[in-house]
């Protein structure tokens, strides 16, 4: 059908309106590519397949892409006269089903994500129906909150197969009204007047653009769209033109109209099948109906659009590069002046845009400059198209306002991290754009504000980061990316950019040096500031802006030779070795175990950890976390395998003699005295290896046993005494001396210290509980939680209430809480976040909710009631509700007006732990604003020469494994200062084992510890997990991976 | 010198036919070069521009030997090698890339068997095809799935959220699968 | 006739016709700024990126063999960013490939050596890339070796657009390019080649040679072929 006036017009939207308003049930199923990725071809057919089966007679479609990504398949369900409900997640057996509630005219019960009633296709209304009041609207989900689809208006709604669908909707009307109105100049007026900026990245305002080429002289005019999205992590592009082809071609035929071109050209990515599948039919509908060709509209002007697909060249955005690559040379760019609106392709004059800056012309037509700059900001104005992607729980495409903060796509629209993960940054402009750190997320999304911050809009790709990736690998990865796409025509370009890699790679690799990092970064500029095209002069901007924001983990690479996110992995034997805060090499007693030789297993676990017993019950296990087997099924319980080892040691014959031959490794005696100042977790640590390392080592604790939080606040249940003290027998009969009940600052000064000692290391844990302002707290039966912890550890005698109320959601929380239920009290625990933000270890607060404590979550304190004579009767609580992301990556909880009110008459509080710095703070140690002693992160040196800090003292309460880790990285920097040669490494024996990955890696699932039965253990301090039996230890062993061996070499 | 096929005989008359028409259906438009090499290499059965083909292409068209060979090697959909039965094509963007794309990369990379010189082009930037031509192994810089990610095209289908294992699965089924006559 | 401009290069007030470049105008003046892909005659690329200039009103450094000059404009030539930048941009040329000047039939006679003298590059802080590459002996009169060229593509225009021939051209991107013959044909092979030995002359250092030179015995003759560029009108 031919349309040459206005009522063939009309009579083509009346046929597209019938379509989509049939009067009978329409199903409609998204098949961009994402779709069809995720099962939507098999979902048509089986709709398709039942249909005809069941004699329905309902009407089925294809659409594109609705956007919401993380949700595919997407399927439209429509009844006359209802809203349009869009479906996610069906798959092919939900088929029958939903069938069968539409013909009953039922909504199905499940996977139904919103509903639409009416729709602003902008070029024109749509209007569904109405009903469901039970089903949210679309704007209502959080992923389409804020959005604004002007771009995307015909988006998964509309058939991209079908000219008379997009008809319907308003299409072509913008073409029809600018070829009757008949004056072009009127229409690049109105352009300019909305100040449309070009959507390709660069930002260039597109009317004067499109006056440049208006006003050239030539017998030839081309006009181009550059559809070679070609930015790693940036779609929307490619959902566009696979969802909506003909809101491209309408604006490339008013801008050819306009600018008296008579050949469109569409430049599009070769890696984009479908697209060019759709584009190359909507061609020709569109020239069958008289849109395109010859004499389009019957008005006498002629114009072609042709298909050009590239050949994989990232370049060819650039638009010089695209035009000679359209001329059949390479892609490189060719210095601009001359532009191309002067001499573009073939030496005529040609106007180039980005595929979404032209589908941004029929709704200016349509509804003028005005409304368009209504919304976005005043210099950017109108919506973008950002494709939010990495490691956030909701992907997808979102349109957006220009000039929305960062945090709304992040955390509203994105909704936070996947798997509780903090996140870091997010990457905006692919490779030609930066790193934008968690810190910057205020920042409003727009052309001017992102490039004063050293990143680019760009295409619009957004790349969240989290704290599992590397910056410094991200940095290197970009400039990979550039590096293979460089033209290599520049100097800059193609050599700076390998140089530049050359040296990443020296960081992920831990071979860089402080020079390296200066090199870096006078190199980026120069290549920056000196490229030719806008590829070497965007190519550093990643690089820039990651030592800009994330300086810190470059120098981790130099200085630490560690990546802390485990990417880099020539900087890490294994994920979980790099978890690990004490770095053990957990495949190798893996290894050794399973070929059944458990003394070495020991003696590697040993040489590794002082206090594996210990650890392997408390430990937070954070390998758990990094261990690859959770890509198969759940990650191998190394913890518990490290627990089984010490155990078999510790409590058989067998002790006496590795206890000796532990002894054994001590090295010459070296003269040098060291005293360690607190003789917990982090200072036994420390004094373990520096004996070994044949120091004579003095440990000064005030308590008059060794074992600082281990003994006092971790509870007999948790961590028996017994196990405690075997592991310290060890450690005694290595050679570390102890001096008990002498606190520093009161029996010994750090000044006598300084005088007997050659090196002095502080590691006090944080003893002091932190007080919250908090009316009431003054009243007799409120008590700090390691106040509790310790006192009953020490057997002294307590007066805990019949009913009690613990504030807090730590470890210490939990603790107190499963202690005070077995002193037979009644526990509730208030805590002001949601359960995963608890930083207690998970299957502790599982423990202790199955041994009856009760969890009140988001409940923060108000004021602690007293009776007349100063004793606690109750606590009354308000009520809160998760607010804004905070730096932490949690929700801050805001209060509420609810306030609740708990009998109680004892109060734990474990809201944080601080050290007692008043030592310190007298002997000239400089202390940080947070009340942490200062120390230099990687030698652990205080302001203070010869005196060194590690553990809670300079992290703030932590936990034991992280404590131990600072004791044994100080014990190695101390060492290196005394002996000013390195001799860490000559500690560590050499183990014989297997370095042959496993071709069939066990297939069993893992074992847990057996816990006592909640009833029996809640009455008692018996310890309440039985550790991994033997066999099942060694079936653990048999489901390691051995990420540890890498392409054969170890 | 690139050039493995000179043994093989010159064009035969319906390849030559084939190129003429091609080269009457583009003649004179925009992208004309581009699009005859991507159709050519479409119709070859291994899917490359083997040395003869472009001999004869550019004794055909205005387009000096030079520029089609800078051509040819510029793009990164050409090839100019014989490439596998299967091909399996690792998405090498950033998210893919934070999600891992680089490890599967390295795995498979074992998993056929291939050794650092059978690798052209720098380490993320791969096309190499196993000795017995059964694998090709690519990257490719986005194929713009990347809510999927990580992605992994195998013979022009994509598989998404891969991971080590169903990878490894999926390489094995046309491992075994019949050989093509 | 071209119209005068009146213009500033260095604080200097001197005259440059309407249509020049800021490096012609320059060199008409004795400015020598620092240039390796620039050859009178020959279409400019703005490839090697040492003439840079910083440009009054102008927030960027702008290539001085691609811009044209304009009335009153004021030119900064030498200035210590731009030392520094262009002292970068030779030693990623030194350490791209393998020039060993010592051994050069070009040494003395070489752009890229003379000017490293005249900016002072002493030594190379990037690692050097020692790429192997090969050398094609295969023409009768001439010699190409890869490891002394760096990519100014003189030869590529001077043989396309004087001589007609278009024998070469750049293969591959990134650093990965290479001058190509033909279908990566050996030199000896090149039927398209005239072997006018235009290329050879055009070449700013020692990878395109004639044969049968010892070292230091290659003095290239460019000026001449400027002069038939310019008769041609090649890079009108």
């Amino acid at each position: 059908m031919r349309i040459v006036d206005l009522s063939t017009f009309n009579a083509a939207r009346e046929a597209g309106l019938a379509k989509l308003l049939p009067r009978k049930p329409r199903i409609a199923i998204g098949m961009g590519t994402c779709g069809s990725g995720n099962g939507a071809e098999g979902v048509y057919h089986a709709f398709s397949d039942a249909i005809d089966n069941l004699g329905l007679g309902f009407q089925l479609s294809r659409t594109g892409c609705f956007g919401f990504c993380a949700e595919e398949p997407l399927v439209n369900l429509w009844l006359p006269g209802k809203p349009l409900l869009i479906m996610r997640r069906v798959r092919q057996s939900m088929v029958p089903g939903i069938l069968d509630d539409m013909a009953a005219g039922r909504v199905p019960s499940d996977r139904v994500l919103c509903k639409i009633e009416e729709w602003d296709h902008i070029t024109a209304g749509m209007k569904y129906g109405a009903g469901f009041p039970e089903i949210p609207h679309w704007h209502e989900v959080p992923f389409f909150k804020g959005q604004k689809k002007i771009v995307l208006r015909n988006c998964g709604l509309i058939s991209p197969d079908d000219i008379e669908e997009y008809i319907a909707v308003g299409g072509y009307q913008a073409l029809y009204k600018v070829l009757i109105d008949g004056n072009p100049g009127a229409v690049i007026e109105q352009i300019k007047a909305s100040k449309l900026r070009g959507r390709g990245g660069a930002g260039y305002q597109t009317g004067i653009k499109w006056e440049f080429l208006r006003k050239a002289r030539a017998d030839r005019k081309y006009v181009i769209c550059n559809a070679d999205e070609g930015d790693p992590g940036a779609y929307m592009n490619r959902n566009e033109i696979e969802s909506d082809p003909h809101s491209l071609l309408e604006g490339m035929i008013i801008a050819g109209y306009v600018m008296e071109a008579t050949q469109g050209i569409i430049y599009v990515r070769a890696e984009y099948p479908l697209a060019v599948h759709r584009l190359t039919l909507a061609i020709e509908q569109a020239k069958e109906y008289g849109l395109l060709g010859d004499n389009i509209l019957g008005r006498g002007f002629h114009f072609d659009i042709q298909l050009v697909e590239g050949a994989g060249a990232f370049v060819c955005g650039e638009e010089t590069a695209l035009i000679r690559s359209l001329e059949g040379k390479a892609g490189r760019p060719t210095p601009r002046p001359p532009y191309p609106a002067e001499k573009g392709l073939w030496g005529y004059p040609t106007n180039i845009n980005n595929v979404e800056t032209w589908y941004n012309v029929a709704p200016i037509v349509i509804k003028g400059p005005a409304w368009f700059t209504e919304t976005g900001s005043p210099k950017s104005p109108g919506t973008k198209v950002f494709s939010l992607v990495g490691k956030i729980r909701s992907t997808g495409l979102v349109e957006m306002p220009l000039g929305t903060p960062l945090k709304t796509f992040v955390y509203d629209i994105g909704e936070g991290g996947t798997e509780d993960r903090a996140i870091k940054a997010v990457q905006t402009g692919g490779p030609s754009g930066g790193c934008i750190p968690q810190e910057m997320f205020d920042t409003p999304v727009d052309y001017e504000t992102l490039a004063q911050i050293g990143s680019i809009m760009g295409s619009g790709g957004m790349v969240v980061m989290d704290e599992d990736n590397c910056m410094v690998d991200v940095a290197r990865y970009f400039v990979e990316f550039t590096h293979s796409e460089s033209c290599g025509k520049c100097v800059p370009c193609r050599i700076g950019l390998d140089k530049a890699l050359h040296i990443l790679n020296r960081f992920t690799r831990g071979e860089a040096t402080e020079g390296d990092l200066a090199t870096l970064d006078e190199l980026s500029r120069m290549i920056r500031d000196t490229s030719l095209c806008g590829l070497g002069q965007s190519a550093p901007n990643p690089v820039l802006t990651t030592i800009r924001h994330f300086r810190h983990e470059f120098e981790d690479h130099i200085r630490a030779g560690r990546c802390r996110a485990g990417v880099c992995e020539e900087l890490a034997l294994s994920p979980c070795e790099n978890s690990c805060p004490l770095h053990m090499n957990i495949p190798r007693f893996l290894q050794l175990l399973k070929e059944d030789r458990l003394e070495e297993a020991f003696e590697s676990v040993v040489i590794d950890n002082p206090l594996p017993a210990s650890t392997g019950r408390v430990c937070q296990h954070p390998c758990d976390d990094r261990c690859r087997r959770k890509a198969i099924d759940e990650s191998v319980n190394m913890r518990e395998v490290h627990r089984h080892i010490a155990d078999s040691i510790y409590f058989s014959d067998r002790f006496d003699a590795l206890a000796a031959k532990v002894a054994s490794r001590c090295m010459a005696s070296t003269g040098k005295k060291v005293a360690i100042v607190g003789g917990g977790p982090t200072g036994i640590s420390c004094a373990y290896y520096m004996t070994l390392l044949g120091h004579d080592v003095m440990v000064y604790d005030s308590n008059p046993e060794a074992g600082g939080m281990l003994r006092y606040a971790l509870p007999e249940y948790r961590l028996p005494k017994a196990v405690l003290d075997r592991e310290l027998e060890l450690i005694r009969r290595v050679g570390v001396k102890f001096t008990f009940n002498t606190k520093i600052g009161d029996e010994i000064s750090l000044n006598e210290l300084d005088a007997l000692y050659d090196a002095i290391f502080l590691s006090i844990g944080t003893w002091k509980e932190s007080w919250v302002y908090l009316p009431g707290t003054e009243l007799k039966g409120v008590m700090p939680a390691l106040n509790f912890l310790e006192a009953v550890a020490k057997t002294e005698p307590v007066a805990l209430g019949r009913r009690v109320i613990v504030i807090g959601g730590g470890n210490a929380a939990i603790d107190s809480a499963r202690t005070a239920l077995r002193m037979g009290s009644r526990v509730t625990i208030v805590y002001r976040r949601e359960r995963k933000d608890m930083p207690a270890i998970p299957e502790e607060t599982e423990a202790a909710e199955a041994e009856g404590a009760e969890i009140v979550f988001l409940a923060t304190p108000h004021r602690i009631v007293g009776t007349g004579d100063g004793r606690v009767q109750a606590i009354e609580v308000v009520k809160t509700r998760p607010g804004e992301y905070d730096a932490s990556g949690r929700r801050r909880p805001i209060p509420t007006d609810e306030i609740q009110r708990f009998d109680c008459d004892t109060v734990v509080l474990a809201v944080g732990e601080t050290v007692d710095l008043d030592f310190a703070r007298a002997s000239g140690l400089k202390i940080k604003d947070d009340g942490t002693v200062e120390v230099d992160r990687y030698t652990l040196e205080t302001s203070r020469g010869k005196f060194y800090a590690g553990g809670d003292l300079i992290t703030g309460a932590s936990n034991v494994s992280n404590a131990m880790g600072y004791g044994k990285k100080a014990a190695r920097t101390i060492d290196q200062r005394l002996m000013g040669v390195r001799r860490w490494e000559d500690l560590f024996p050499e183990f014989e084992y297997s370095l042959t990955p496993p071709a069939h890696p066990s297939e069993s699932g893992r074992h847990t510890v057996t816990e006592l039965p909640a009833a029996d253990r809640a009455r008692s301090f018996r310890e309440a997990t039985v550790g991994l039996t033997e066999v099942e230890a060694l079936e653990e062993c048999s489901r390691c991976l051995r990420c540890d061996i890498r392409n054969g070499n170890h | 010198m690139n050039s493995p096929t000179l043994s093989e005989p010159r064009l035969r008359p319906q390849e030559q036919e084939f190129i003429d028409r091609l080269i009457v259906k583009y003649h004179g438009s925009p992208g004309m070069l581009l699009s005859l090499l991507e159709e050519i290499q479409e119709s070859q059965p291994n899917k490359y521009l083997p040395m003869e083909v472009l001999e004869y292409l550019a004794s055909r068209i205005d387009v000096p030997r030079a520029q089609i060979y800078s051509v040819a090697t510029f793009y990164s959909l050409f090839n100019l090698k014989p490439q596998g039965e299967h091909t399996v094509c690792i998405c090498r963007g950033t998210a893919c890339h934070t999600r891992g794309s680089r490890s599967l990369l390295e795995r498979l990379k074992l998993q056929l068997g291939f050794k650092e010189e059978d690798e052209e082009g720098s380490a993320d930037k791969l096309s190499a095809t196993t000795p017995d031509r059964r694998f090709t192994l690519r990257t490719v810089a986005c194929f713009g799935q990347c809510a999927l990610a990580p992605v992994v095209e195998v013979d022009h289908a994509i598989l998404s959220h891969v991971n080590e294992r169903t990878l490894e699965r999926e390489i094995e089924t046309l491992r075994k699968g019949s050989r093509k006559a | 006739m071209p119209r005068k401009l009146s213009i500033r290069i260095d604080g200097q007030y001197l005259y440059a016709s309407e249509g020049q470049t800021i490096l012609e105008a320059a060199y008409a003046n004795g400015k020598p700024i620092p240039a390796l892909c620039y050859m009178k005659g020959l279409a400019a690329v703005g490839a090697c990126r040492l003439c840079l200039v910083e440009v009054s009103g102008v927030n960027r450094l702008l290539p001085a063999c691609t811009t044209a000059v304009q009335e009153g404009v004021s030119v900064i030539t030498e200035s210590e960013k731009l030392t520094r930048y262009r002292r970068i941009a030779l030693e990623l040329l030194l350490s791209e490939r393998n020039h060993y000047c010592a051994v050069c039939v070009s040494n003395g006679h070489c752009e890229l050596q003379a000017l490293a003298t005249r900016l002072g590059v002493v030594s190379v802080r990037y690692p050097y890339a020692y790429p192997k590459l090969s050398v094609d002996a295969t023409h009768p009169r001439f010699v190409l070796d890869h490891n002394r060229c760096i990519l100014c593509t003189r030869c590529v225009r001077v043989c396309s657009d004087v001589e007609g021939a278009h024998v070469w051209d750049i293969m591959s991107r990134g650093v990965n390019a290479r001058l190509v013959c033909e279908l990566e044909q050996a030199w000896g092979q090149a039927a398209s080649c005239t072997s006018c030995g235009k290329c050879v002359q055009a070449c700013p250092t020692g990878a395109l040679a004639e044969k049968g030179l010892a070292v230091e015995e290659m003095a290239k003759r460019n000026e001449n072929i400027s002069q038939l560029a310019l008769h041609r009108g090649a890079n009108r």
